[in-house]
C-alpha cells in the first residue's frame, strides 16, 4: 500500500505584489518591488517608512483588514471547486489587531466593536464563510505560523483524518507591528534589501495566502505542487534574536528534508527567509552553508519585493515556491545589488527559468520558531511509506494555577468543595522563579513559566516540544505597548513590550528555560484553545517527549473588552494548566487522546458525528465515569442544550462537572481542567464534592472531556 | 557630569526594573552590556527609547548603540554632547 500524498490544489493570495496569484506572477517575473512608502495609515513624525502595502483592496466594515484578505485569498484557492474543507488552519500574529488599536486608541469602551479582536477570529470567520465545519486551528508562532500552519495541514491530511484542507497564513498592517518593528530598529529606511552588503533590516508588510491541500496516493490533475515535506524547531537561544550559528534553523531545513525523503543534493531551489536585517541574513546563510558546503542551489529572498508579511510570510512564499515548481520560475532577490561577502552567498540577481523538481522554503520567526517546507513537482512518481501519527499519549507530568494556587492548592479547595476563582498575585505566581531571570516578563509569560517548570518538573524526562495554547495571548504586554505608543503621539513605545507581545513570547521563554529544541508550536482557539494545542501535537511533535499547555491572564481593560465569559463571570479569573507527555500507550501510566473537534455553528449532524467519534452511545455510558464540561458563560444556554442533548441520547448518568463555575471564566481554564482531570485519573476516583456528594470511583474507566458552545470537543483520559 | 550620570542610573534602574540594583553597583567605566548588571540587547533598545523621549537623542542604530552604550561614562559623554539647549 501506498503512503498518502498531499498536493496543493488551489492557491490565492494578496500581496504587495499583487492580488491574485496571476498579478504576483506578473510582479516576479517583472522583478518588480510592492514596497512604498507607508499610506494605511499617518506615521507619526520622523517615522515614515517604506512599508509593503496590499493596494487596491475594498476594505469593509464588517471584519478587520487581516480577516478581509484572507478570505479574498481564501476564495481565490477555492474558486471554481465547489467544494468545503474538511478543516481550516490559519496563521496570524495579528489577527484583529489593525482595527482594536483603532478602537482602543479612540478609546472605546463597548465590547461588541471587539468582535474580531482575536487571532482564532480569522480562521473562524473563513470557516463560517465557507461553511467548514470541521477542525480549525489557529497557528500564532510569530513569523514562522504560515509555514507551520501547512506543516500542520500536511501532517492532518497524511493522518487520514481529513481529505482537504484549507492552510494558510493572514496578516495585515498595523501600528503595533509598524512600530514594534521600529522600536527594535529592525526597519531599513529604504526598503529591505536581503542579503545586500548594506542591508539595514527588513520591512515591514502585509499578506495573505491560502493553499487547498489535497490528500491522494498519486497527483490529480489539478495538483499545481507537492508538498513533500516540513520540519519544525526551535532556537530556544533568544526571544527576538537568531542563534548566530543557524543551528536552529539547520535543524529544521535537516528535518524538513529528511521528511520529504529526499537528500540536500535534491534541491533546486531555496526560498530563503532573507528578512534583511543583519542578524537572520546571516544566521541563516551559515545555516545553509553548513547543510549545502559547496553545493549551494539556486537560492533568493522575495522579501525585498514583497516586505516581511509576517505569520503570511511563509504562506505567501509557499504559492513562490509552487510557481517555481509549476512554472519553472525562480524569482530574484530584489533590492540587493551588492551581496554580502560575508554571507558567502550567490543569490539570484534577475529572475530566472529553470526545471525545478524541489523547493525549501524556509520561515524563521521571533521565540526562536523555525519551519521549514519542502515542495515538489507534482508530477515525479514516488513510492512513499505510509504515515502513522498516534493520537494518544502518556501523561509524564502535571500542573496547574488557578487563583487558588498550584495544583496542590487547587485540589485542596475542590476537595473541600472550594471553588478555585481570583487572579493569584504577580509574586506568588513567580515565587520558584529567579528574579533577575524574570524581570522582564509580565502576567502571562510568568504564568507560563511556572507551568512549565511544575510539570516538567514532575516528569522523569525533560520535553523538548512545546505546544502552548493561548486564548487572548499576553494582554499586559500587549496592553502596555499601545497605551506607551497613544500617549506619546506614536512616537516612543517599548521595544521590551513588543517582543513580549507576540503569542508566542511565553512557549519561546519555557523552550529557553527547558532548552527545547524542538517544534514550538502557539495556537490561539478561543475557548477551545487546548483542544487545538493536543491536535496540533499530535500532528506534529517529532521528539517523544513534549509539553503542552495553556495559559491566560485576566487584564482589568482588555479581558472584559475581549472575552465576553470574563465579562459576565463573577470574579476575574485566570491560570492554566500544563501536561508533560510522552507518545504511545506502553505503560501504566494516564493517558490522553483528543478525540473530536468540529464547529456548531451551520453544523446540524454535530452530535451523531460527536457519537460516532466517541464510538456509540453503549460506549460512553461503559467507557466514561465522569464528564468534565467545558460551558464558556457567554454561551452557557447552548452549552445546557447540547449537554442535555448529549445526556439523553447516551443515557449516560455520571457525575458531569462543569468546571467553569469553580476555576472561573478564562480561556485557558480546559488547560487547567485537563490537569486536573489527570490527577483525579491516577487517583482512580473523583473527590465526593465534585460528585454530587457520593464517592465516585473510576474503576478503570475514563473521564470525557467535553467543550461545548462555538465548538463541540472531546478528549479522552484514562488510567 | 556627575550629576547627569547620577541621573542616568536612577533612570536606568527604573526603565529596565532593576529591582536588586542600586546606583552604587553601576561604575562609570564598567561595561553596559553583558556585565554583572545582567543588561542584554534588548535592554539597550529600551534605553535608547528613554534617551530619545528624556533627552531628546536619537541613538537608531546598532552601531551607534554599541558606541554609546558601552559604558554608563560614554553614555554620558554622548548625551552631554548632543543635548539640545
Amino acid at each position: 500500500m501506498n503512503g498518502i500524498r498531499v498536493f496543493i490544489t488551489g492557491m490565492g493570495v494578496m500581496s504587495p505584489l499583487g492580488n491574485g496569484v496571476p498579478d504576483l506572477l506578473d510582479s516576479l517575473k517583472k522583478n518588480r518591488s510592492g514596497i512604498k512608502p507607508l499610506s494605511l495609515f499617518p506615521a507619526s513624525a520622523g517615522n515614515l517608512f517604506p512599508a509593503g502595502e496590499i493596494t487596491g483592496f475594498e476594505q469593509t466594515d464588517e471584519v478587520p483588514r487581516t480577516h478581509g484578505i484572507a478570505l479574498a485569498a481564501a476564495r481565490e484557492a477555492l474558486a471554481g471547486r465547489n467544494l468545503i474543507p474538511d478543516a481550516i488552519i490559519i496563521g496570524t500574529t495579528t489577527g484583529g489587531m489593525p482595527r482594536t488599536e483603532e478602537l482602543l486608541k479612540k478609546g472605546e469602551k463597548g465590547a461588541d466593536p471587539y468582535r474580531y479582536h482575536s487571532t482564532s477570529s480569522v480562521a473562524e470567520y473563513i470557516s463560517d464563510v465557507l461553511q467548514c465545519t470541521g477542525l480549525v486551528i489557529t497557528v500564532t508562532t510569530a513569523c514562522a505560523s504560515g509555514t507551520a500552519a501547512v506543516k500542520l495541514a500536511l501532517e492532518l491530511l497524511r493522518s487520514g483524518k481529513a481529505g482537504r484542507v484549507l492552510a494558510g497564513g493572514s496578516d495585515a498592517l498595523c501600528r503595533l507591528t509598524y512600530y514594534g518593528f521600529n522600536s527594535l530598529q529592525l526597519i531599513d529606511p529604504i526598503g529591505a534589501r536581503p542579503l545586500d552588503r548594506s542591508r539595514r533590516g527588513m520591512t515591514v508588510a502585509e499578506g495573505s495566502a491560502m493553499l487547498l491541500l489535497e490528500a491522494a496516493e498519486s497527483a490529480p490533475s489539478t495538483a499545481i505542487a507537492e508538498v513533500m515535506g516540513g520540519g519544525l524547531s526551535c532556537d530556544a537561544h533568544h526571544p527576538a534574536t537568531p542563534q548566530p550559528g543557524g543551528e536552529g534553523a539547520l535543524y529544521a531545513m535537516k528535518r524538513a528534508i529528511a521528511d520529504a525523503g529526499i537528500t540536500a543534493a535534491d534541491i533546486g531551489y531555496i526560498n530563503l527567509h532573507g528578512t534583511g536585517t543583519l542578524d537572520n541574513d546571516l544566521a541563516e546563510a551559515r545555516a545553509v552553508c553548513a547543510l549545502f558546503g559547496e553545493h549551494v542551489p539556486l537560492l533568493s529572498s522575495v522579501k525585498g519585493a514583497t516586505g516581511h508579511s509576517l505569520a503570511a510570510a511563509g504562506a505567501v512564499e509557499a504559492v513562490v515556491c509552487s510557481l517555481a515548481v509549476r512554472d519553472g520560475l525562480v524569482p530574484a532577490n530584489t533590492g540587493c545589488t551588492e551581496p554580502d561577502p560575508a554571507l558567502n552567498l550567490r543569490p539570484v540577481m534577475e529572475p530566472m527559468r529553470k526545471k525545478i523538481n524541489a523547493v525549501l522554503s524556509n520561515s524563521f520567526g521571533f521565540g526562536g520558531n523555525n519551519a521549514c517546507l519542502v515542495l515538489g513537482d507534482p508530477g515525479i512518481r514516488r513510492a512513499i511509506s505510509p504515515h502513522k501519527s498516534a493520537f494518544r499519549f502518556e501523561v509524564m507530568g502535571s500542573a496547574c494555577v488557578t487563583g487558588a494556587g498550584d495544583m496542590e492548592k487547587t485540589l485542596h479547595n475542590l476537595k473541600q468543595g472550594k471553588d478555585c476563582f481570583g487572579t493569584l498575585p504577580l509574586a506568588d505566581i513567580s515565587k520558584k522563579l529567579q528574579t533577575r531571570e524574570v524581570r522582564r516578563l509580565k502576567r502571562l509569560p510568568r504564568l507560563s513559566l511556572a507551568l512549565a517548570m511544575d510539570a516538567a518538573g514532575s516528569a522523569a524526562q525533560k520535553p523538548s516540544s512545546i505546544f502552548f495554547s493561548t486564548s487572548w495571548g499576553p494582554l499586559s504586554e500587549t496592553h502596555d505597548f499601545l497605551t506607551k505608543l497613544f500617549e506619546s503621539d506614536e512616537q516612543f513605545t517599548s521595544p521590551t513590550d513588543f517582543i513580549g507581545s507576540v503569542h508566542n513570547a511565553p512557549a519561546g521563554q519555557a523552550a529557553i528555560w527547558l532548552k527545547a529544541n524542538g517544534a514550538n508550536i502557539t495556537v490561539t482557539g478561543g475557548d477551545y484553545s487546548f483542544e487545538q494545542a493536543l491536535f496540533a501535537a499530535a500532528l506534529a511533535a517529532e521528539e517523544e517527549n513534549l509539553l503542552i499547555m495553556g495559559a491566560d491572564e485576566y487584564h482589568e481593560i482588555l479581558s472584559p473588552l475581549f472575552d465576553g465569559s470574563a465579562r459576565i463571570g463573577r470574579v476575574p479569573s485566570d491560570g492554566g494548566g500544563a501536561l508533560c507527555l510522552k507518545r504511545g500507550t506502553g505503560s501504566s501510566r494516564v493517558l490522553i487522546s483528543p478525540l473530536f473537534f468540529e464547529r456548531s455553528t451551520n453544523n446540524r449532524g454535530i452530535m451523531e458525528s460527536l457519537m460516532r467519534s466517541l464510538d456509540g452511545p453503549e460506549h460512553v455510558r461503559s467507557g466514561y465515569a465522569a464528564i468534565f464540561a467545558g460551558m464558556p458563560a457567554v454561551h452557557k444556554a447552548e452549552c445546557k442544550k447540547q449537554l442535555s442533548e448529549f445526556i439523553s441520547g447516551t443515557g449516560f448518568s455520571g457525575p458531569i462537572v462543569d468546571y467553569r463555575t469553580l476555576l472561573g471564566e478564562f480561556g485557558s481554564a480546559t488547560s487547567a481542567a485537563a490537569a486536573i482531570a489527570v490527577r483525579f485519573a491516577q487517583n482512580g476516583a473523583l473527590p465526593p464534592a465534585l460528585a454530587g456528594g457520593a464517592s465516585c470511583t473510576l474503576a478503570g474507566k475514563g473521564i470525557l472531556m467535553l467543550g461545548l458552545g462555538n465548538c463541540i470537543t472531546a478528549i479522552e483520559i484514562r488510567a | 557630569m556627575q550629576k547627569l550620570i547620577a541621573e542616568l542610573k536612577e533612570k536606568i534602574i527604573d526603565t529596565l526594573d532593576l529591582i536588586d540594583v542600586t546606583p552604587e553597583d553601576f561604575k562609570e567605566n564598567d561595561r553596559l552590556v553583558g556585565g554583572k548588571l545582567g543588561i542584554d540587547s534588548i535592554d539597550i533598545l529600551e534605553l535608547a527609547m528613554m534617551i530619545d523621549k528624556d533627552y531628546g537623542i536619537k541613538i537608531d542604530n546598532k552601531e551607534l548603540g554599541q558606541k554609546v552604550f558601552a559604558t554608563l561614562g560614554t553614555l554620558a559623554e554622548y548625551i552631554h554632547k548632543n543635548r539640545k539647549g
